[in-house]
């Protein structure tokens, strides 16, 4: 069914084309002007149909109908068929040449941007490659040394040491699940059919979610959530926008220095809630500014920022919205977007 | 009174997270039994009549959900499935089948403990004799089942009749994750389009009674996209 509508658009578009060339050629034909500006109009009119709809099929069929109608309405004898004179001949033929190369021309040309599209896949996800090796290097790193020098070294070191290896051993490995999480989440994106499990949820329930997940990873810091009263419902996959969340409250714990507030605010305005993320570190400038684009890398530590963030925009993106970071007038940064809510009536039994 | 040690069956086919979890419930006092395959697993659960199975859901020979049928038909001992992040239905699938609980891997210890102590201390609750319970008590909150009345600090809340149903069914399989279609079903006896939101707008308004604010839940978890938990002493 989804391949008709396209067709349809194209029939339309080469009936129209056709339908004002003729209007034109009629007009030029009341005005007396030179009769050869007739059939070269025809050309041009195939031609364009050919480069819109960018198909053999329709620049045939149009340089065939053309034919037809310079045939019977602007060639003698006038208003009726006649395929002997030669001239008739060798006119349809010319305008059919034109359709047949028009239509490889733009058969080569929508291949070389399709091969362009797939390079640019590949190069991307090259660079997408370079960056998770680069960052599951460093926290692999930490494991299995101090892993390595425990198990090596064990009569020799006091508990206090094994201990302190232990606990760099745990925290580097949270920080591996987080990215593996990230890379799952990846691949559900960057396939060309979208991976959505979408299902209506509670936005009360996503934020206590988010923030008991969020606990567990920061225990230490301070989280204020702000959400409206009603009870909102709204269609998402709720495990990927989850990880959207905890991915901006990680960069903001991690990233935005000199940060003493993180907040979780929703807001519910003509049927969409906006979420956002807000913080009063140092804002956007200081940190990292070459996160998404960058192959080299940044400097050490949870290195989840350059994946982190091109994933939550694509996640987003495949919601049917988009991931707006702006500067807050009175310091730091917010990350937020919006998707379309539905109020659920507390009645409702 | 349990004298000798509860016995743990794990059904996994990966030796070393086998090792790992055997190793995490012998050093707190369990008695773990290892089987690598769902066939070894049945063999094992009708010879050693385990307390309580772990049980993970990509075994080699046949799917770990057969076990769980066999052990249903068997009995009621708790089965806690171990699930990998992106086995949303499976996870789903294991508890509308009769599985009680679920750990994502990865998991740390402490986590797995909890819940191993929640799901045996809650099929230890039931009496020998099956008589009903009076109360329900946890934390601040209290229900007596045979008033039909929920006190939240000494102070009454007041429920609608699905409300209350609902709270009663998570109290009574407290610690165990139950899914939107039990819960459905248990108290509707359907299930329909509309259910799933019916279900969520009554589970908002307990929420609301029961003074839960996101982040700070004592008493209902949300697992979410699965289902609902009574919270058992130890979360929180």
């Amino acid at each position: 069914m989804k391949k008709i509508l396209p067709q349809l658009n194209k029939a339309f578009i080469t009936v129209l084309i056709i339908i004002i060339t003729v209007a034109v050629t009629t007009f030029i034909q009341t005005l007396s002007l030179s009769v050869s500006l007739i059939p070269m109009l025809f050309v041009l009119c195939v031609f364009i149909i050919s480069l819109i709809t960018r198909e053999f099929v329709w620049g045939i069929i149009a340089s065939l109908i053309s034919t037809l109608v310079v045939n019977y309405a602007f060639t003698e004898p006038y208003y009726h068929f006649n395929f002997s004179i030669s001239d008739n001949l060798f006119s349809a033929v010319v305008i059919l040449t034109v359709a047949i190369t028009t239509g490889i021309m733009t058969v080569r040309i929508k291949n070389l941007e399709e091969m362009k599209l797939e390079s640019e896949k590949e190069r991307l996800r090259a660079n997408l490659l370079r960056a998770i090796s680069h960052d599951l290097r460093t926290p692999l790193t930490t494991i299995y040394g101090s892993s390595n020098a425990i198990s090596e070294n064990f009569d020799n070191l006091s508990k206090e040491q094994i201990l302190n290896l232990l606990h760099e051993i745990n925290e580097d490995s949270e920080s591996l699940i987080r990215m593996v999480e990230n890379l799952l989440s990846v691949t559900k994106i960057s396939d060309d059919n979208v991976n959505l499990r979408l299902n209506m949820t509670v936005l009360e329930e996503l934020i206590d979610n988010v923030i008991v997940k969020f606990k567990k990873n920061f225990p230490e810091r301070e989280i204020k959530v702000e959400i409206p009263d009603e009870l909102i419902s709204i269609q998402m996959d709720s495990l990927l926008i989850t990880q959207v969340l905890l991915n901006l409250l990680e960069n903001a714990v991690i990233h935005a220095v000199g940060m003493t507030d993180l907040m979780l605010k929703v807001t519910l305005e003509n049927g969409k809630a906006t979420i956002s993320v807000e913080d009063n570190g140092c804002g956007l400038a200081e940190s990292h500014d070459n996160k998404k684009n960058s192959t080299k890398p940044s400097d050490g530590g949870r290195n989840n920022l350059g994946i982190g963030l091109s994933l939550c925009s694509a996640i987003i993106k495949a919601h049917g919205s988009n991931l707006i970071h702006e500067s807050r007038a009175e310091g730091g940064t917010i990350f937020k977007f919006s998707l379309n809510a539905e109020v659920l009536n507390f009645e409702e039994q | 009174m349990k004298n000798s040690k509860q016995k743990i069956l794990i059904i996994e086919d990966e030796a070393n997270i086998s090792n790992l979890v055997s190793t995490v419930l012998e050093t707190n006092g369990y008695k773990p039994l290892i089987a690598k395959n769902c066939g070894q697993g049945k063999m094992m659960f009708s010879s050693h009549i385990p307390d309580l199975v772990i049980l993970d859901l990509g075994l080699p020979d046949e799917d770990g959900l057969n076990f769980i049928d066999y052990a249903r038909a068997n009995g009621n001992t708790p089965i806690i499935v171990l699930s990998a992040r992106s086995d949303e239905h499976d996870k789903v699938e294991a508890l509308d089948k009769g599985a009680c609980d679920y750990v994502t891997k990865p998991f740390g210890s402490a986590e797995f403990l909890a819940r191993v102590r929640a799901q045996l201390r809650t099929s230890n609750n039931i009496p020998a004799d099956n008589t009903p319970l009076e109360k329900f008590v946890l934390h601040d909150l209290q229900i007596d089942f045979d008033k039909h009345t929920v006190t939240l600090n000494g102070e009454p809340v007041n429920l609608t009749v699905t409300e209350y149903n609902i709270v009663v069914l998570l109290s009574k399989y407290q610690g165990k994750v139950l899914t939107y279609t039990n819960i459905i079903k248990e108290i509707w006896g359907y299930q329909d389009g509309s259910s799933i939101k019916k279900l969520q707008v009554n589970m908002a308004n307990i929420r609301k009674k029961l003074k839960i604010v996101p982040g700070n839940n004592k008493y209902i978890l949300n697992e979410l996209g699965v289902g609902y938990r009574m919270c058992d002493e130890s979360d929180m």
